[in-house]
C-alpha cells in the first residue's frame, strides 16, 4: 500500500492538476523545441557524410585549356599526390522557359558508367542519357518546367537554339538546389555536347588529393604543385578551383542555424524551469502550513524536499515523455526544410538515441536544479515560520511602495515572483519581437537589391561586343537606359603562381569577377564601406565588394592588388570597398582601364539594362523583347538576369531560418504567457482572505475583477517594455550572425513596430486571459468560505 | 515504536529552567516569557492558562522545539530541546511529543486514516501495514473509527479534533501538548474532548495544554497561570487525583 506521504503528493498533485499541466505544457514546449533542432542537427551531420560526402567531391578542378584526353587522366590518376582523378566539362548555357531563357549548367559527361568523382545517381528516367537527351537535377525541375519526357530548347555559346529530350532525372547532393541559384542543372554526354554546337572537349580536371586532405592550405598547396606538374608535361593550368574541403555549399548556414536554434531552445527550457519553479515556489507557499504540521509531527527537511524533488522530477519524466514524439515530428520538419535547403535526401529519418537520452537529462535535471532553489527554502522553513504564515501579509508591503496605485503595489508585494514572470513574459517577447525584426533586416536587405541598383536586366554576352549591340537596344521601346561594361572572371593572384579560387563545380559560391561599369554610372550606387568609388580618369584604382574583400581580407585600401583576369596578371591598387548585397565577389574598375588591361576597347561583355516600364508585367515584356532583339543582332548571350530573379535568390536563401526563430519565438511567448496565467492564479488565491474581507467592506464584484484585470495588465505593460527593451541588443546579435552567414555583413537594424505591436496585443489577451478567469473566481468568493482561509 | 519507554524517561517530563523568550522588533523586541522555572512529572494533566499575551503558546511552542527559547534550558523527556538543530528536533519531536492545534491542522488532501498514519509514516515507527492496523486502533480509541476514510473536510470539528488526537498518539510520545483544542469547539463537545485528553494521561503520558476553558479544573492535575511572561501561581498544586503519578 502507498504511504501516506506519497498519497499526499499523488492528490496535491490532483488537486493543483492545472497548475501541473501549466509546468509540464511548458517543460514540454521547450523540451520539443530542444529535440526538433537536436534531432535534426544529429540526422543532417549523419545525412551529410551520407549525401555530400557520399558523392567523393573533388579537392581540387584544375581548368586545362586545350582539352584533356583519357592518357592524360589516366596519368594524373598516378601521380603520388592524386587519389583520383576525372576530366569534366561544365558549359554555361540557356534553357527556354515559357518566353524566357533561364540560366542552365550543363555538366559535361565523358563515361556515365565510370563516374569517379562528384557522383550523382540517377533517380528517374535513362542513365545514360542517350545522345541528344539530357538529365535534370531534380531540384533543376520546377525551375525549367521540365521533367523527363518532355523537351526543351537548350542554347549552349557557340549553337543555334536545340529541342533536347529530358530523358531522366538524376539527384545532385554536391550542388545547392537550383531553386535557390535560380540556375538549372542538366547532364550530357560529349556527343550531345557536340550536337548543341559546342566542342566535345573536357577541359577540367578533377582531382582527389590522396589521403583527402581536408586542411584548405594543403589541398591548395597539394593541388598547386599537381597543377605545376601538368605545366611541366605542356598542359598549362589556367586556374585551380578548391571549394571548402568536405564542407557542402550551405553546410555553413546549415550548422550555424541549427547552433542558432538550440540557443534558443535552451533558453526556452531555461525559462520553463523558471516558470516550473515560480509555479512550484507558489504551490509551496500555500503548502507553508502543512509543511509546518508534517514537520510538527515528525518530518525531516529532507524527507519533506524529497516529496517536493520527487514532484517537479515527475513533471520533469512527463514533460520528457510527451516532448519526445512531438519532437520527433518537429526534427523531421526541420531536417526536411534542411534537406530541402542542403538538396539531400535523407535516407534515414532514425534519430539516434542519445538525443532522447540529452532530452530526458535536460527534462528531468533543469527543472530540478531550477526548483532547487524554492524546494530547500520551503523545506528548511521552521515550524513556527510555517504555522505562523497567512500567505502574503500587509508586512511584506514596503512603506514606500504605499503610494503606487494598487495595479503596480500589489505585484509588488511578491518581487521575487514579479521578477520572474516579468522575465519569462519580456524574453518571449524579446524573442518575438527578434524574429520579425530579423526577418524585416533580411527583408531590408534584400530590398538593398533594388535599392543599390537602377537596372531591370543584366546581359552576359559570350564575348565582348562592340558598342553598337548597345546602341541599338537603346531604341528599344521600354529601354531607358543601356551601358556597358566590361566583364571578367578573375582571381586574386600572386605573381608565378597558378590562380586559386575558392569555388564549387556550380561556380556561383566563393567566384570573383571584374566588372568595369562607366566611371559615372547611374545604373548602380553602393555604400561605401571604406575608402572611395571609381571616378573618371582612374588609371589604376579598383573598388572590391564586401564579398569580394571576404575573399581577401588583408587588403587595406591603397594597397596593390593582383588580379588574374582569364589567366592574365593584373595590377591595380585599392582605392574602396563597398558593400554589394546579393551578388559574389566582384572587383569594379574603369571601363577604360578595363579596357586597356583586356584589349577590348569599344566592345563590352555586359549590359546593364534599365527599362522604363513599371509594372512587372511590362518589364517582363520588354526583357523578352531585349532578349529577342539580342539574339537578331547575333549577339551571343551567355546570361540574360532579371534584377528579379536576383531578389528571388537572396530571399530564398535563409526563409528557413527565419521560419525557424518565428516558431521558436512562438515557443518562448506560450512559455512566457503560461507563467503569466500561473502568477495571476497563484496571486488571486493568496489573497482569498484579503479579497473576502474587502467584499465584506462593500467592494463589489467587479470591482475585485477590475483590480486583478488592471494588475495583470500592470505585469503585462512593465514586460513589455522590457521586452522590447531587450529586443534591441538580441535582434542586433541575430542580425549579426544571419547577415554574415548570408551576406557577409551584418543585417540592417530594422524596428519592426507591427513587432512591438503585436507583441503588445499578444501580451494584452493572455493578460486578460490570465486574470480573468481568476479574477471571476475571486469576485464569486462567498465572503464566508474567503475568510475562513488561512 | 522507539520512544522512550516509561522506565527510562525521567522523573520530570518537562524542565524549563530560567527560560525567557524574546521576539525580535522594533524597540528592543516583544519578551512572552521572562525567566520561567516549571517541572512537570510523568503522567501528569497540566492546563495553561492566563489572557491572551501572557505567553502561554510561547510556553507550548518552546516545549514542543517548535520555538526555541532566548535563554534559559528546555529540557523535554530529558533532551535539551534547544540544542536540537531543526531536523534532529522534527525527528525527535515526532517520537516524543504529540501535538494537538487548535484548528486540527490534518492535512486536507488525505483520508482521516492517512492523516493518522503520517506521523508512523515520517519517523519509520511502523510499516505500512501495522501502521493502519494502529491508525485504525486509535481512531476507535478516540471513537472515529467509522469517520476513518473519510476527508477532514467531511468531518464536524470535534470529529476533527477526535481525529488530531488519534494523530497525535500514533508514536506513542510520553508526551502530548495541545494549544486550545476546544477553542474551535461548541461546549459538549469541547468536554468531551478534555475528557478524551484527561484519558490518555492514564497510560502514563504527559499532557500539556493551553486553554482558556473555565471548567479546565475537572480534568487537569493542576493549573499553571502564566501573567506578563510569568507564572502567578505556585507549579505544584494538585487539581485531581484520579490517574497519573506526580510530583
Amino acid at each position: 500500500m502507498p504511504s501516506p506521504r506519497w498519497t499526499k503528493l499523488a492528490r496535491d498533485v490532483w488537486a493543483e492538476r492545472g497548475r501541473v499541466l501549466l509546468m509540464v505544457a511548458a517543460v514540454t514546449v521547450s523540451l520539443v523545441g530542444i529535440g526538433s533542432v537536436l534531432g535534426a542537427y544529429a540526422v543532417l551531420g549523419r545525412e551529410i557524410q551520407r549525401n555530400y560526402l557520399g558523392t567523393r567531391p573533388a579537392s581540387a578542378t584544375l581548368d586545362i585549356a586545350g582539352g584533356i584526353d583519357a592518357a592524360l587522366v589516366a596519368e594524373v590518376r598516378r601521380h603520388p599526390l592524386v587519389g583520383e582523378a576525372e576530366a569534366r566539362q561544365v558549359v554555361l548555357a540557356r534553357t527556354r522557359v515559357g518566353d524566357d531563357w533561364r540560366r542552365t549548367l550543363l555538366f559535361v559527361i565523358d563515361d556515365f558508367a565510370d563516374l569517379r568523382l562528384n557522383l550523382f545517381r540517377p533517380e528517374r528516367g535513362a542513365w545514360p542519357p542517350p545522345e541528344g537527351t539530357m538529365l535534370l537535377e531534380r531540384s533543376a525541375v520546377p525551375m525549367l518546367k521540365a521533367g523527363p519526357g518532355r523537351s526543351v530548347l537548350v542554347k549552349t555559346p557557340h549553337g543555334e537554339p536545340q529541342e533536347v529530350e529530358v530523358s531522366g532525372l538524376v539527384h545532385d547532393p554536391g550542388l545547392a538546389p537550383a531553386w535557390q541559384e535560380q540556375s538549372g542543372y542538366a547532364y550530357v554526354t560529349r556527343a550531345t555536347l557536340a550536337r548543341l554546337g559546342e566542342a566535345p572537349l573536357l577541359s577540367e580536371l578533377r582531382i582527389e588529393l590522396a589521403g583527402r586532405p581536408l586542411d584548405p592550405r594543403t589541398v591548395e598547396t597539394r593541388a598547386a604543385e599537381v597543377a605545376r606538374w601538368l605545366e611541366g608535361r605542356g598542359h598549362p593550368v589556367h586556374e585551380i578551383r578548391v571549394p571548402p574541403p568536405g564542407q557542402h555549399p550551405h553546410q555553413r548556414q546549415m550548422t550555424t542555424i541549427l547552433l542558432m536554434m538550440l540557443v534558443f531552445a535552451a533558453m526556452a527550457l531555461l525559462l520553463s524551469a523558471i516558470l516550473v519553479a515560480n509555479s512550484l515556489a507558489s504551490m509551496l507557499a500555500r503548502q507553508v502550513r502543512e509543511i509546518g504540521v508534517m514537520k510538527t509531527i515528525g518530518a525531516r527537511a529532507g524527507q519533506i524536499g524529497r516529496l517536493y524533488f520527487a514532484l517537479v522530477g515527475l513533471l520533469g519524466v512527463a514533460s520528457v515523455l510527451l516532448a519526445i514524439p512531438v519532437g520527433v515530428l518537429g526534427s523531421r520538419a526541420f531536417t526536411g526544410e534542411i534537406s530541402r535547403m542542403l538538396n539531400f535526401t535523407i535516407g534515414s529519418s532514425a534519430i539516434p538515441g542519445w538525443v532522447f537520452g540529452a532530452q530526458l537529462v535536460a527534462g528531468a535535471l533543469v527543472p530540478l536544479l531550477v526548483a532547487a532553489v524554492p524546494i530547500r527554502r520551503a523545506s528548511r522553513t521552521t515550524v513556527r515560520q510555517a504555522l505562523d504564515d497567512h500567505g502574503v501579509s500587509a508586512d511584506r508591503l514596503r512603506a514606500r511602495l504605499a503610494s503606487l496605485p494598487s495595479p503596480l503595489r500589489n505585484p509588488l508585494r511578491r518581487p521575487g515572483r514579479l521578477a520572474l514572470t516579468v522575465g519569462l513574459l519580456s524574453a518571449g517577447g524579446a524573442m518575438f519581437m527578434t524574429a520579425i525584426d530579423v526577418k524585416g533586416g533580411w527583408q531590408a536587405n534584400a530590398a538593398k537589391v533594388y535599392e543599390t541598383r537602377s537596372y531591370d536586366v543584366e546581359v552576359l554576352l559570350q564575348e565582348p561586343q562592340p558598342d553598337a549591340l548597345a546602341q541599338g537596344l537603346r531604341r528599344l521601346a521600354g529601354v531607358r537606359e543601356v551601358e556597358s561594361w566590361g566583364y571578367s572572371p578573375a582571381a586574386f593572384s600572386r605573381l608565378g603562381q597558378i590562380d586559386v579560387v575558392r569555388t564549387y563545380p556550380d561556380r556561383g559560391h566563393g567566384s570573383l569577377v571584374v566588372m568595369a561599369p562607366p566611371p559615372r554610372t547611374a545604373l548602380v550606387r553602393f555604400p561605401l564601406k571604406a575608402g572611395r568609388w571609381l571616378a573618371p580618369g582612374d588609371g589604376d584604382a579598383v573598388v572590391l565588394n564586401h564579398m569580394a574583400l571576404a575573399q581577401a581580407p588583408w587588403l587595406r585600401v591603397g594597397d596593390p592588388v593582383t588580379l588574374s583576369l582569364e589567366g592574365r596578371p593584373t595590377t591595380w591598387r585599392l582605392a574602396g570597398v563597398v558593400e554589394e548585397i546579393g551578388s559574389a565577389g566582384v572587383a569594379y574598375v574603369t571601363d577604360e582601364a578595363f579596357a586597356r588591361a583586356t584589349g577590348t576597347q569599344g566592345r563590352a561583355r555586359m549590359l546593364r539594362i534599365a527599362i522604363s516600364a513599371t509594372s512587372p508585367a511590362a518589364r517582363t515584356l520588354a526583357i523578352r523583347a531585349i532578349d529577342r532583339a539580342l539574339g537578331e543582332a547575333g549577339g551571343r548571350v551567355e546570361a540574360v538576369t532579371p534584377l528579379a530573379m536576383l531578389r528571388t535568390a537572396v530571399g530564398d536563401h535563409v526563409e528557413v531560418l527565419i521560419r525557424s526563430l518565428a516558431a521558436l519565438a512562438a515557443i518562448l511567448a506560450i512559455v512566457g504567457s503560461l507563467g503569466l496565467v500561473s502568477t495571476m492564479g497563484v496571486s488571486v488565491v493568496e489573497r482569498t482572505r484579503e479579497l473576502g474581507i474587502m467584499k465584506t467592506l462593500g467592494a463589489r464584484p467587479a470591482r475585485i475583477a477590475r483590480m486583478l484585470v488592471g494588475e495583470g495588465a500592470a505585469i503585462g505593460l512593465a514586460s513589455w517594455f522590457l521586452a522590447f527593451a531587450l529586443s534591441l541588443p538580441l535582434t542586433l546579435l541575430v542580425d549579426g550572425v544571419i547577415g554574415n552567414l548570408g551576406f557577409l555583413a551584418p543585417l540592417p537594424l530594422v524596428i519592426s513596430p507591427s513587432a512591438a505591436a503585436g507583441w503588445l496585443l499578444i501580451v494584452a489577451v493572455v493578460s486578460s486571459a490570465a486574470t480573468l478567469l481568476p479574477a471571476r473566481r475571486a469576485a464569486r468568493l462567498v465572503i464566508r468560505e474567503a475568510l475562513v482561509r488561512t | 515504536m522507539d520512544t522512550m519507554s516509561n522506565t527510562e524517561l525521567p522523573v520530570h517530563i518537562i524542565e524549563l529552567r530560567g527560560v525567557t523568550k524574546t521576539f525580535p522588533g522594533d524597540g528592543g523586541g516583544f519578551t512572552a516569557l521572562r525567566g520561567v522555572d516549571l517541572r512537570v512529572p510523568r503522567g501528569e494533566f497540566v492546563a495553561v492558562v492566563g489572557r491572551s499575551g501572557s505567553g502561554k503558546s510561547t510556553l507550548l511552542n518552546l516545549v514542543a522545539g517548535i520555538d526555541r527559547p532566548s535563554a534559559g534550558e528546555v529540557l523535554v523527556a530529558g533532551t535539551p530541546v534547544q540544542a536540537l538543530d531543526e531536523s534532529r528536533l522534527a525527528a525527535w519531536r515526532g517520537r516524543n511529543v504529540g501535538v494537538v492545534f487548535q484548528f486540527f491542522q490534518l492535512l486536507p488532501t488525505l483520508s482521516v486514516l492517512e492523516n493518522v498514519m503520517l506521523p508512523m509514516d515520517f519517523c519509520g515507527t511502523l510499516p505500512p501495514r501495522r501502521a493502519r492496523a494502529r491508525a485504525m486502533e486509535l481512531l476507535d480509541q478516540v471513537g472515529i473509527a467509522d469517520q476513518a476514510r473519510k476527508l477532514p473536510s467531511a468531518l464536524s470539528g470535534g470529529q476533527q479534533q477526535r481525529a488530531a488526537i488519534a494523530r497525535a498518539l500514533a508514536n506513542d510520545p510520553p508526551l502530548l501538548v495541545a494549544d486550545e483544542p476546544t477553542g474551535n469547539l461548541d461546549s459538549d463537545t469541547a468536554e468531551a474532548m478534555l475528557d478524551l485528553l484527561a484519558s490518555t494521561t492514564r497510560s502514563g503520558r504527559t499532557v500539556l495544554m493551553v486553554t482558556h476553558e473555565r471548567d479546565v479544573t475537572r480534568v487537569a492535575h493542576r493549573l499553571v497561570t502564566l501573567a506578563d511572561g510569568r507564572i502567578v501561581q505556585p507549579p505544584a498544586q494538585p487539581m485531581r487525583r484520579e490517574g497519573g503519578s506526580h510530583a
